[in-house]
C-alpha cells in the first residue's frame, strides 16, 4: 500500500496531458484548438494575443458586483488564432470559459481555462468565420451573476448579451428605492411639474 | 314626481332583496319556515372537480446504478450502497487516498480539483498519512440570476421546492451546473455541507477558500483546536475571509468524536442558510485511511478502522430546517448590498418560523432516494446524528430502540448508556446511536420497513403538507426492490413525487381513494328553477340600484346648477 501511495503521489505532478486537456495542481485548460480550421476559414488569418485578469479588484467599478474581469468585452477578428493569457489575482478558484463555439472544434462548444489559485496560464482557440457574440464567464457558483461575465465579439458580433458589466442591462431587474437627496427630489419635482404644466397648457390653448 | 319615483325605487329594492333572500334560504327570513311547509327538497351536492394532472417523476431517478456495488479502487475497499443515487465510488477513493494520490483516470471520473484533499507523510509510521490538507469552498444554491427568473445553480429538496441555501463544499473544478443548458447544480454542490472526517493526531490544514460573495469563517465546534486564528469567531480569534480570500485553519485534534463545523459570521443567518456540517474525528488506528468528505452525508462507504471494529456500517445523518423568509431572500435581488441589509438587519429570526425540514439535504420523498438506512438482522449500525435546526429534535425510530453511545463526541459510560425510541437532540448537539437489529422485542421488533423521523409534528411536513419533512425509513434489505426503494404494503407513493402535491393541489388520499370520497369539491351550478329565479331577481336588484345611483347624480347635478345660478345673480 505505501509503495503504491508513493508512486501515485508523483503522477499528478507530471502534468498529465489529455488530447485537448492540460491539468495539474495549478488548474486546467480544456478544449484548446490551434490546429483545426473552423468551417468557412481558408487559413488562419493571423494571431492575436489577449490578456484577461480575474479578481474582486475589477468589481470596484461596477456597484453591486463582487467579482470581475479586467475587461468585459473582447472584439476579435474572424479566423484568427487567439492566444489567451488568463491571470487570477484572487486567492480562490476562477475560470474563463467561452461557450457556444462550434462543437466540432470544442466538445460541448466550450473553451475552458481554470486557475485553482493566484497565478496565470495560457490557452488558444481559433475564432470561427461567422459574426457572432459568445458568452465568456466564470462558472464557480454565482460568480457570473456577481460580475464575472464578458462577451467575445467575433467580427460584427450578433448583438449584446444581457447583464454584462458596463455593457448591457439586466433582464431580471433588481429594484431600488429612490434617492431622497434634495437635488434628486427637486429634479424629479421639476420634471413632474413640466409634464403637468404642458398638459394644462394644451387644455387651456384648446379651449381658446 | 321625482320624489315619487325615488320612493318607488327604494321600495322595489327592499322587495327584491327580500325575494332574493327567500329564494336563497327562506329560514333566514323566518326560522320556523320549514315547520309549516315541510322539509326542503333534496339538492345534490356539487360534483367533484376532475382529478389534478400530475407531473410524476420516477421514484428512483437513478443515474449510475452500477455505483451501488462494492468497489476496490486504488486498494481502497468501498462498501456497497443501497441508495437510489449512491456516492461516486471513484470520488470516495479520491477522498480516502487524497486527490494527490490517485491516478489521473480516477481523478477524471470525479469533479474534484487536484488540490482539494492532499494527504502526505506517514509521521508515526502506522501506515496512514498524517499531514492532511483539506480545501473547502462556499457555494450558493438556488440563487438569483440577473438574466432569467429561474434559480442558479438549481437544487431541489423535494419535488418543485427550491429554497435558497449556502454550503461548504469540497474544492471542485469545472462548471457549477451540469452544463450550460441544464442549470441544476453539479453533484458536489448540495445540502448539507459535506461531513469532514480526519484522524485524531493528524496535522490538519483546513483551508477555507471563500468563493462566495459574503464574508465567512469556520468555527470548529467541539473539535480540539488552538485559539489564535483557529476559532472562527470574527469578534475574537481572527478576521473574516472576505470574498476572494482564504483562511487557513491548522489543527491537531487529540480527542475523537462526532463534532461540527459552521460559519461564525452573522451566525443566526449563515448557519441557518446551511453553512454547517458534521466534523468527525476518528480514533487513531494503524492503516486508518479515513474518508475525508462524505458528500451529501448518508452512508459512509469507507468507515474508519475504529468504527468497523464495532459496527458493520455507518451513517451520517444531518438534520436541518429552512425558514423561507430568510433563505429565499437571496432570490430577491442580485445586489449583495441589498441582500446584506435584508438578511442581517431586516430579517428577524425571533419572528421566524421553519417551513422545510431536511435530512441530509432533502425532504420526503427525496429522502427515500438517498437516506434509507438499510440493515440486515443482528447488525450493529452506527449513526452519527447532528441537529442543525434551531429547535430540539425529537428523533423517533419505529420498531427499534437504539442506544446512545456518545453525546457531543464524548462516549457515555457503557453502564450509563440509555436505550430509547425518542432521542432528544438540542440545537448543534450530536449523538452517536448504536442501532442493533436483534429481534428481541427491545432493540428491534423484527424485519420490516420502519419509519425514522423527528416527532415534532411540524417536521414531518413540507410547509405544512404531509408526508414531507425529514421522514426516512429503516429498511431491512429483504424488503428492498431492484429500484432501490422499499417494497411496502402501504399506499402508492407516486403522488408524492409531484410538485403539485407539495403545492397543495392534490387531495392527500388521492391514490387510495377509488370512490373519490375525498376529492376536491366543485362549485354550485345553476340547476333548479329557484337558482334561475334568484339570479334574475339579483339582476333586477342591480338595475334598481343603478337607477337609484342615477337619481342621486341628477339630484346633485341640479343642486350644483341652482347654487351656481344663485351666485351669478
Amino acid at each position: 500500500m505505501r509503495n503504491v501511495f508513493l508512486i501515485l503521489l508523483v503522477l499528478p505532478f507530471a502534468n498529465v496531458s489529455h488530447a485537448t486537456m492540460r491539468m495539474g495542481e495549478w488548474g486546467m485548460v480544456m478544449n484548446e484548438n490551434v490546429k483545426e480550421l473552423p468551417q468557412g476559414c481558408t487559413n488562419i488569418a493571423g494571431v492575436k494575443e489577449i490578456t484577461i485578469k480575474a479578481g474582486r479588484e475589477y468589481a470596484k467599478e461596477f456597484p453591486g458586483t463582487i467579482f470581475g474581469y479586467s475587461q468585459h468585452e473582447f472584439v476579435l477578428p474572424k479566423c484568427t488564432q487567439i492566444n489567451v493569457k488568463f491571470i487570477n489575482e484572487d486567492n480562490i478558484r476562477h475560470q474563463f470559459m467561452i461557450h457556444g463555439l462550434p462543437t466540432y472544434l470544442h466538445p460541448q462548444g466550450m473553451f475552458h481555462m481554470e486557475l485553482y489559485a493566484k497565478g496565470e496560464t495560457q490557452g488558444s482557440f481559433i475564432t470561427p468565420a461567422a459574426d457572432a457574440t459568445y458568452l465568456a464567464h466564470c462558472d464557480v457558483a454565482q460568480h457570473m451573476e456577481k460580475g464575472m461575465k464578458a462577451q467575445v465579439v467575433v467580427g460584427d458580433g450578433s448583438g449584446d448579451l444581457p447583464s454584462v458589466p458596463g455593457i448591457s442591462g439586466q433582464l431580471n431587474k433588481d429594484s431600488y428605492g429612490i434617492d431622497m437627496s434634495a437635488g434628486n427630489i427637486s429634479l424629479s419635482l421639476v420634471l413632474l411639474l413640466l409634464g403637468l404644466s404642458s398638459c394644462l397648457f394644451f387644455f387651456i390653448w384648446r379651449k381658446k | 314626481m321625482k320624489k315619487f319615483s325615488v320612493l318607488g325605487l327604494v321600495l322595489s329594492a327592499v322587495v327584491l332583496s327580500a325575494t332574493a333572500l327567500f329564494l336563497y334560504d327562506p329560514s333566514i327570513l323566518y326560522s320556523k319556515f320549514y315547520e309549516y311547509t315541510g322539509m326542503p327538497s333534496y339538492v345534490k351536492a356539487p360534483d367533484p372537480l376532475p382529478k389534478a394532472e400530475l407531473t410524476k417523476e420516477k421514484m428512483c431517478d437513478e443515474q449510475y446504478p452500477e455505483w451501488r456495488k462494492n468497489y476496490t479502487i486504488g486498494g481502497v475497499d468501498i462498501q456497497a450502497s443501497d441508495a437510489c443515487n449512491p456516492d461516486n465510488p471513484y470520488e470516495v477513493a479520491a477522498f480516502v487516498l487524497g486527490t494527490n494520490n490517485v491516478i489521473m483516470p480516477v481523478l477524471m471520473r470525479t469533479q474534484l480539483s487536484d488540490d482539494s484533499v492532499v494527504k502526505t507523510d506517514d509521521l508515526d509510521g502506522d501506515g496512514d498519512p498524517d499531514n492532511i490538507v483539506i480545501r473547502v469552498e462556499v457555494a450558493e444554491l438556488n440563487g438569483r440570476s440577473p438574466d432569467e427568473e429561474g434559480f442558479i445553480p438549481s437544487y431541489q429538496i423535494a419535488p418543485g421546492i427550491k429554497p435558497g441555501a449556502w454550503v461548504f463544499a469540497p474544492k471542485s473544478r469545472g462548471m457549477s451546473t451540469i452544463n450550460r443548458d441544464n442549470l441544476n447544480a453539479n453533484h458536489l454542490l448540495r445540502l448539507p455541507s459535506a461531513p469532514i472526517r480526519v484522524e485524531a493526531g493528524d496535522n490538519v490544514t483546513l483551508i477555507l477558500e471563500n468563493t462566495h460573495y459574503f464574508p465567512h469563517t469556520i468555527h470548529l465546534h467541539g473539535v480540539d483546536h488552538t485559539y489564535e486564528g483557529n476559532d472562527g469567531v470574527p469578534q475574537t480569534s481572527e478576521k473574516m475571509a472576505m470574498p476572494g480570500e482564504q483562511h487557513v485553519y491548522k489543527i491537531k485534534p487529540r480527542h475523537a468524536g462526532t463534532m461540527l463545523y459552521h460559519c461564525h459570521v452573522q451566525v443566526h443567518v449563515h448557519m441557518m442558510m446551511g453553512l454547517q456540517g458534521l466534523f468527525i474525528v476518528e480514533e487513531n488506528k494503524p492503516n486508518n485511511w479515513v474518508q475525508t468528505f462524505n458528500v451529501g452525508a448518508g452512508k459512509v462507504r469507507k468507515p474508519s478502522v475504529g468504527v468497523l471494529a464495532d459496527y458493520e456500517q455507518e451513517y451520517d445523518m444531518h438534520y436541518q430546517a429552512i425558514d423561507t423568509s430568510l433563505n429565499n431572500l437571496i432570490q430577491t435581488s442580485n445586489d449583495p448590498r441589498q441582500l446584506a441589509k435584508r438578511m442581517n438587519r431586516l430579517y428577524d429570526i425571533t419572528d421566524g418560523t421553519d417551513d422545510y425540514f431536511l435530512l441530509n439535504g432533502r425532504s420526503f420523498p427525496y429522502t427515500l432516494r438517498e437516506s434509507l438506512i438499510t440493515v440486515e438482522p443482528n447488525q450493529h449500525t452506527k449513526m452519527r446524528i447532528l441537529n442543525g435546526t434551531a429547535e430540539v429534535l425529537a428523533l423517533h425510530t419505529h420498531g427499534h430502540k437504539a442506544t446512545i453511545t456518545s453525546y457531543d463526541g464524548v462516549d457515555v459510560n457503557p453502564v450509563a448508556q440509555i436505550t430509547r425510541d425518542v432521542y432528544s437532540v438540542s440545537p448543534a448537539q450530536r449523538i452517536d446511536l448504536d442501532l442493533f437489529t436483534q429481534n428481541d422485542g427491545l432493540h428491534s421488533y423484527g424485519e420490516g420497513v420502519w419509519l425514522m423521523h423527528d416527532h415534532a409534528e411540524r417536521a414531518i411536513t413540507s410547509d405544512g403538507i404531509a408526508p414531507g419533512g425529514n421522514v426516512s425509513q429503516i429498511v431491512y434489505r429483504k424488503y428492498l426492490n431492484k429500484n432501490a426503494m422499499a417494497s411496502t404494503m402501504g399506499e402508492d407513493l407516486s403522488a408524492y413525487f409531484t410538485p403539485e402535491y407539495y403545492r397543495g393541489e392534490v387531495p392527500s388520499w388521492t391514490n387510495a381513494d377509488a370512490f373519490g370520497f375525498f376529492d376536491d369539491v366543485g362549485g354550485k351550478t345553476v340547476d333548479s328553477y329557484k337558482d334561475v329565479l334568484l339570479l334574475i331577481v339579483l339582476g333586477m336588484l342591480l338595475g334598481v340600484l343603478f337607477l337609484l345611483l342615477n337619481a342621486l347624480y341628477s339630484f346633485l347635478h341640479a343642486t350644483s346648477i341652482k347654487i351656481k345660478d344663485r351666485s351669478s345673480r
